[in-house]
């Protein structure tokens, strides 16, 4: 590549769009951007229909997420006196600040909806087998950071919401065995709700949590790569390899001269055949910007259709009724409000139960799930396998109760936490007493 | 013999740059925790006892109900024992918004997944003449302050 030849604009654009196939393979070491890029890529891969690009849609969102939270941080002031007037400013001061706003609000919950959907399509497709088990650990954790990082941003704004969820989340969490009020100390700096709490989860929404995400994020990419691209390509491999080999017809080298006879057989480390793979760029790269745009685009249009919610500012005196938490945090609210229990004299209240074992249960299943499946290796990278039916049922009713947990909260749940049908008048409460 | 006194010798050298990487990880988790807070005192006043009327008067500042039967008064706690909303008052018992506990008027659970009932503060005159409440000392359910009617 002599890029001396080259004009300016193409020296910048050519690896984006190369001119041959040699280039294309270039491109990919060449190119800072690409350089986490395999020079060829499997078609399997590319496709729409295996994978749906979750991970990828996932990743986009946390794009837009990093770059509007930046932006954010310009306005927002993380003090109790003036964190819940920053917003209101964003939302009504701010040239396109509630546009700003809102589309890192729906992309933040977008993010968590697409990261449990693609843990869904890996589990669905046994994509966590063998050596991609340590993948789905670092998937599992991301998963994890993602809903921190939910629970520490809507802290952020200091209204209602935030005052009673940051109070309701840490006296779950005061509930652990042992460590609780330890626990509970450190993440509010103090005995009560206030400036301490809300710079520390301030500092973990703009800071680790983020940086914990991206350092996984980049991990999780490679390690991909390091265990020869997606599971659907298991399928693939499994059909190259039962095809009967041709062997050239060849003449080769001995010690003794040219002999007649077959050469060894080359297959590439990925298992793959020429026809197998595409260059990365610009087929993959292509793609990629494709559904970066069309997500983009997505948050934005929801930003301009509806706004981020924001309730009054926190009183601590006088809780919102009902107070509820947001959608995806709904289905622990249901837990912790129904799972009080006694026996004889001993009561374990539903922050501990609901709060912390359920979900510590359901957390431990994820990770030990790749070790015990024993489903045989053809249901890899399958939609759905027949293998593994049973399985697959556990999954989407442990899904299904999340589900209906949620809708039981968000749409059923009335002044007191009491149970109304969407239909029947709910009693008007007063905001302030 | 010398090597043995060399192999001590480096393993006290790398042991002690690791005790003290150790030592200042600990130390930075120890500044999360804080020596000084800068919090409302736990004993607190609160108005006059004549001021309040008879039945239950929600204190907000302060989260909790002074509860007034004639000249005999005591407090209950407004902070709910599951995970810590503020209770109502509903005229014949206390509900919780965020999980739906339910207090009877002694702050006894009726139903719910609150734990505990609500405590009952230890309440005084100060000498001022002000209720007091110290938050941090529960009294048994049913005792109750009366407090002389010259100051009621």
């Amino acid at each position: 590549m002599a890029a001396g030849r080259k004009s300016l604009w193409r020296q910048l654009t050519w690896p984006w769009s190369p001119d041959s196939e040699r280039e294309a393979s270039e491109a990919v070491v060449r190119n800072l951007w690409l350089h986490w890029f395999p020079a060829k890529v499997s078609i399997r891969s590319l496709s729409w229909g295996y994978s749906f690009w979750l991970g990828t849609v996932a990743a986009s969102l946390f794009v837009i997420l990093t770059v509007t939270g930046v932006m954010l941080m310009f306005f927002y002031v993380p003090s109790v006196e003036r964190a819940y007037g920053s917003v209101k400013d964003l939302q009504y001061a701010v040239s396109f600040g509630r546009i700003l706003r809102n589309q890192h609000r729906w992309a933040a919950e977008g993010m968590v909806a697409l990261a449990f959907i693609h843990m869904a399509r890996v589990f669905f497709t046994a994509a966590y087998r063998g050596s991609r088990a340590l993948n789905w650990l670092v998937g599992v954790v991301l998963l994890l950071g993602t809903l921190m990082l939910s629970f520490t941003g809507y802290l952020l704004p200091w209204d209602q919401l935030a005052y009673w969820a940051i109070t309701v989340g840490t006296n779950i969490a005061s509930q652990a065995p042992v460590l609780g009020p330890t626990i509970h100390y450190l993440l509010l700096g103090g005995h009560f709700v206030g400036q301490q709490t809300l710079l520390r989860f301030y500092v973990l929404h703009v800071f680790f949590l983020p940086a914990l995400v991206w350092i996984l994020f980049a991990y999780h990419m490679w390690r991909v790569r390091k265990d020869g691209g997606l599971a659907g390509l298991e399928p693939v491999r499994a059909m190259r390899r039962a095809e009967p080999k041709e062997m050239p017809r060849t003449k080769s080298y001995s010690l003794f001269g040219l002999t007649p006879g077959t050469s060894v057989a080359v297959m590439s480390s990925m298992g793959l055949e020429e026809r197998d793979q595409v260059m990365s760029s610009p087929n993959l790269t292509r793609r990629m910007i494709l559904v970066f745009l069309i997500v983009f685009n997505v948050t934005l249009v929801l930003a301009l259709l509806f706004n981020a919610p924001l309730e009054g500012p926190a009183n601590p005196s006088v809780t919102p009724n009902p107070a509820k938490a947001p959608w995806y945090f709904v289905w622990l609210q249901e837990l912790v409000a129904s799972t009080t229990i006694h026996i004889g004299s001993l009561t374990i209240s539903g922050g501990l139960l609901g709060g912390i074992v359920v979900p510590g249960v359901l957390l431990a299943a994820l990770v030990a799930w790749p070790f015990l499946d024993r489903s045989p290796e053809a249901a890899q990278g399958v939609w759905f396998a027949r293998s593994r039916a049973r399985q697959n049922l556990v999954f989407a009713l442990i899904t299904l109760a999340i589900i209906v947990l949620i809708v039981v909260g968000l749409y059923l749940r009335g002044p007191y936490w009491r149970l109304y049908w969407p239909w029947t008048a709910r009693p008007v409460m007063p905001r302030v007493l | 013999m010398d090597s043995d006194r060399r192999k001590v010798l480096r393993w006290l050298g790398k042991g002690s740059v690791f005790a003290a990487f150790v030592a200042q990880i600990g130390a930075a988790a120890r500044a999360f925790f804080p020596n000084v807070l800068y919090e409302p005192p736990t004993t607190f006043k609160l108005k006059p006892p004549n001021i309040y009327p008879q039945g239950y008067t929600f204190d907000a500042e302060h989260r909790l109900f002074v509860i007034r039967a004639a000249a005999k008064f005591h407090v209950i706690s407004a902070v709910c024992t599951h995970l810590g909303c503020t209770v109502q008052w509903r005229g014949t018992e206390f509900d919780c918004p965020c999980h739906g506990s339910r207090f009877d008027p002694n702050g006894n659970v009726i139903a719910g997944p609150a734990p505990r009932p609500l405590p009952w503060f230890e309440v005084s005159v100060s000498p001022d003449g002000l209720l007091e409440v110290d938050s941090l000392s529960t009294v048994p359910e049913g005792s109750v302050l009366t407090v002389p009617t010259e100051k009621t």
